[in-house]
């Protein structure tokens, strides 16, 4: 995918363009706030991530309202310091699409990236999922395996339904804390852990290829490729 | 003296004597003036007529009559006889009781308020000058200062009622100083006390409820509010000093020894991986601590939305039941139905899922944990999340909730100390306190909120038997091999299998376990769980 990275610190800025080429993604860059609005206005992106303290006048939640109210739909993530809730809020009120709190590791960053980025090109309303030989039916809320029938509680489906949505991408555990159970904290324990070895147990069993796969150092990817 | 004359109640006192003054003269002044001109009036009608009548006995007897009546009338010296002179057409005197015609009196008919020289004496006089038939002139006045007493008493008058109301202002400026200014002045000299750094004190509140008083209150609620602001920071700082201190002098020690001994690329990346750990560590410390404060300066009271209490309880338990079964706990709901309180989901999800983590943490296999949430009678509503583990010893609890008072607990760790004061801070926030007691065995952790947040935060109140950090090596033991072994297995590591674990790293998400289960089992214990990071 193609990243707009608009970013006044070089560390960061290094940090995550070079992460992002190695992960086989075309990055640019801009490390002021009138840049990043002329080329976030005149390119093509597939997601932007911007920071909210920028240097010369234009702020990045100025940029976001200025590109939405021109019809720019672009995805935005956006990158700050400033973790309380209300400025959170105000961030994505002002337009942004996810909001990634400094200090952060690469591998959220990126997982979050392919999420904002599948979201648009998926938004489709579909009422099954599929991945491998595991299917899912979201109108009867029914989970299969081939032919064997894999009983779930409510809240492994939901879990389920959400790493098949995003199959073949990494899901960090944030992630699916505020997607799945709607928990903007952190629970200090590895709970979401268990949660994953539990539905690891239901879908994989002993005879079964293995489809959940724990990602180090950032999450885990439901695909079916080897 | 200097003092006073700078106070507000002088300036009050001036202020109203002055006006007082002022509305005096206003009053007097018309009066005075319409009493003067009647007066004057008086006396000139007086005066008119005496000159009539003298010229009706000059008609009828002639100038020798008058001058014969005037003589006899002078000869009898009545007191505060008129002015009479008789003159010839010379102006010279025939007969009256001036030696000569007065210089200043012209020799024309008419009416004059003149000053004179009356036997040496400068004076004013009124004079009706009549001129007779054969050019006599005829002249009956009334020397003025035989008047001045009655001016000299009003004017004494006007003085004494301003005399008497100075006083009485200066006097009433003294009583409103002694009984206002004096409360004002102990605020002032408590605030003083306050600036120098002295939060001991609070404003002197006196029976009744007076404005002063109520003022009084409201100021010293909001003094509470601000020290326990000051204590959050306080803590925060101590914190921040005690709790990153550790991990960021490791981190330093790694990289610098990486620095020097410049080891394998292998063993390189693995010290780089074990620093990364270390800084995600600090991070979550950081975070903790940044949510606290955030929560504890009440900004997030702005986000209180209509919230049942119960489903948010209801979903916590569902999220830590495959923690609780892999452990071999129970973890149980029990409500009656729903619990509409005006709140924040998220914080009261953390809140109750640190509650919960915590009792998952001091629970052995084969116990229970109970959440239930009540709607009590006085519309307030009560979380309590209950275990059986090994509780706190009664000797323990004094020291324990002492330890647990917002000075020294949030030197825990973002696992329990700031875990435990986060809870005890979202209940503040909503209005109610955390109560930690004893659950027979166990613990039993109460939040007791009340379902319209409004007014005055009350103090956060630790009550005695808290269950704080110290609880049995055991448990601590179990805690640390619960998170070292991960989602393997909980249950079966020991007590020293863990006593000297490092860090460990499971399935990318770091468990850091630091500090030593030995012969001091509380101090040790404590020490295992203030570093135990999962």
């Amino acid at each position: 995918m193609k990243v707009l990275l608009v970013e006044d610190n070089e560390r960061v800025t290094r940090f995550v363009v070079k992460g992002l080429q190695e992960a086989g993604h075309v990055a640019d860059h801009a490390d002021n706030g009138r840049d990043g609005m002329f080329l976030a206005a005149s390119e093509p992106y597939d997601v932007i991530i911007m920071d909210r303290m920028l240097p010369g006048q234009i702020d990045g939640l100025a940029i976001i309202e200025a590109l939405r109210k021109s019809g720019n739909r672009t995805p935005i993530l956006i990158l700050s310091a400033l973790s309380d809730v209300d400025e959170r809020i105000k961030g994505l009120k002002s337009g942004g699409d996810d909001y990634l709190t400094k200090p952060f590791a690469f591998g959220e960053l990126l997982a979050r990236l392919d999420a904002l980025n599948r979201r648009i090109q998926g938004s489709g309303t579909q009422t099954s999922l599929r991945v491998g030989d595991l299917h899912v039916d979201l109108l009867s809320r029914k989970a299969a395996r081939g032919t064997r029938a894999i009983a779930l509680q409510p809240q492994e489906f939901k879990l389920l339904e959400y790493l098949m949505r995003h199959a073949g991408q990494v899901v960090t555990r944030t992630m699916l804390l505020e997607n799945v159970w709607d928990y903007h904290f952190d629970p200090q324990t590895n709970v979401v852990d268990v949660h994953i070895s539990k539905l690891r147990q239901k879908i994989e069993s002993d005879s079964e290829r293995p489809l959940l796969r724990t990602v180090r150092n950032a999450g885990y990817m439901l695909t079916a490729d080897e | 003296m200097n003092k006073f004359l700078r106070s507000s109640a002088f300036t009050l006192a001036f202020g109203y004597v002055a006006f007082g003054i002022a509305a005096l003269i206003l009053f007097a002044a018309p009066l005075w003036y319409a009493y003067y001109v009647t007066l004057q009036d008086a006396r000139r009608e007086g005066l008119r007529t005496d000159a009539q009548r003298l010229s009706e006995i000059f008609r009828r007897q002639g100038v020798s009559g008058l001058s014969t009546y005037i003589d006899n009338r002078v000869g009898m010296q009545i007191p505060g006889e008129r002015i009479l002179l008789l003159a010839d057409s010379t102006l010279h005197p025939m007969s009256g009781n001036l030696p000569e015609w007065p210089a200043s009196v012209p020799p024309a008919p008419g009416e004059y308020d003149l000053p004179i020289q009356l036997s040496g004496n400068d004076t004013r006089a009124m004079f009706v000058e009549n001129v007779l038939p054969g050019n006599y002139h005829l002249l009956v006045g009334r020397d003025q200062a035989l008047f001045a007493p009655l001016a000299a008493r009003f004017w004494f008058g006007l003085g004494a009622a301003i005399a008497v109301l100075s006083i009485a202002g200066v006097f009433g400026g003294l009583m409103i100083r002694r009984a206002v200014l004096v409360r004002v002045d102990g605020i002032h000299h408590t605030v003083q006390a306050i600036v120098r750094g002295d939060w001991s004190h609070r404003l002197p509140m006196k029976a009744g409820s007076d404005e002063l008083n109520t003022l009084s209150m409201t100021i010293n609620a909001m003094l509470d509010q601000i020290e326990q602001l000051l204590h959050g920071v306080r803590d925060v700082s101590n914190s921040i000093a005690h709790d990153l201190r550790t991990p960021l002098a490791e981190l330093r020690s790694r990289l610098e020894e990486l620095s020097l001994t410049r080891p394998e690329a292998e063993e390189t990346f693995a010290e780089i991986d074990g620093a990364v750990v270390d800084v995600d560590r600090v991070i979550r410390i950081f975070n903790a601590l940044l949510r606290l404060a955030e929560i504890d300066t009440g900004m997030r009271r702005s986000g209180f939305v209509p919230v049942n209490a119960a489903d948010v309880a209801r979903q916590a338990v569902d999220f830590y039941l495959p923690a609780a079964e892999l452990k071999g706990v129970t973890l149980s709901y029990r409500g009656s139905g729903p619990a509409h309180i005006s709140g924040d989901p998220v914080l009261l999800a953390q809140a109750i899922g640190n509650l919960i983590d915590n009792a998952l943490k001091y629970t052995n296999a084969g116990g229970a944990i109970t959440v239930e949430v009540r709607e009590l009678s006085d519309n307030r509503i009560q979380i309590t999340v209950a275990d059986d583990g090994p509780g706190i010893p009664d000797a323990e609890k004094p020291k324990v909730s002492a330890r647990f008072y917002r000075g020294d607990a949030s030197r825990g760790t973002p696992g329990v100390g700031l875990g435990l004061t986060l809870v005890a801070s979202v209940a503040k926030v909503h209005g109610g306190v955390l109560e930690l007691g004893d659950n027979n065995p166990g613990l039993r952790a109460t939040m007791i909120i009340s379902a319209h947040t409004a007014g005055v935060l009350p103090p956060v109140v630790a009550t005695a038997g808290t269950a704080g950090a110290l609880q049995s090596p055991v448990a601590a033991a179990g805690t640390a091999s619960a998170s070292a072994a991960g989602v393997e297995d909980a249950g079966a590591a020991g007590g020293k299998a863990v006593a000297e674990c490092k860090a460990v790293v499971v399935e990318g998400k770091a468990v850091v376990v630091e500090g030593k289960v030995a012969a001091d089992a509380h101090a040790a214990d404590h020490n295992l769980r203030m570093r135990s990071v999962s």
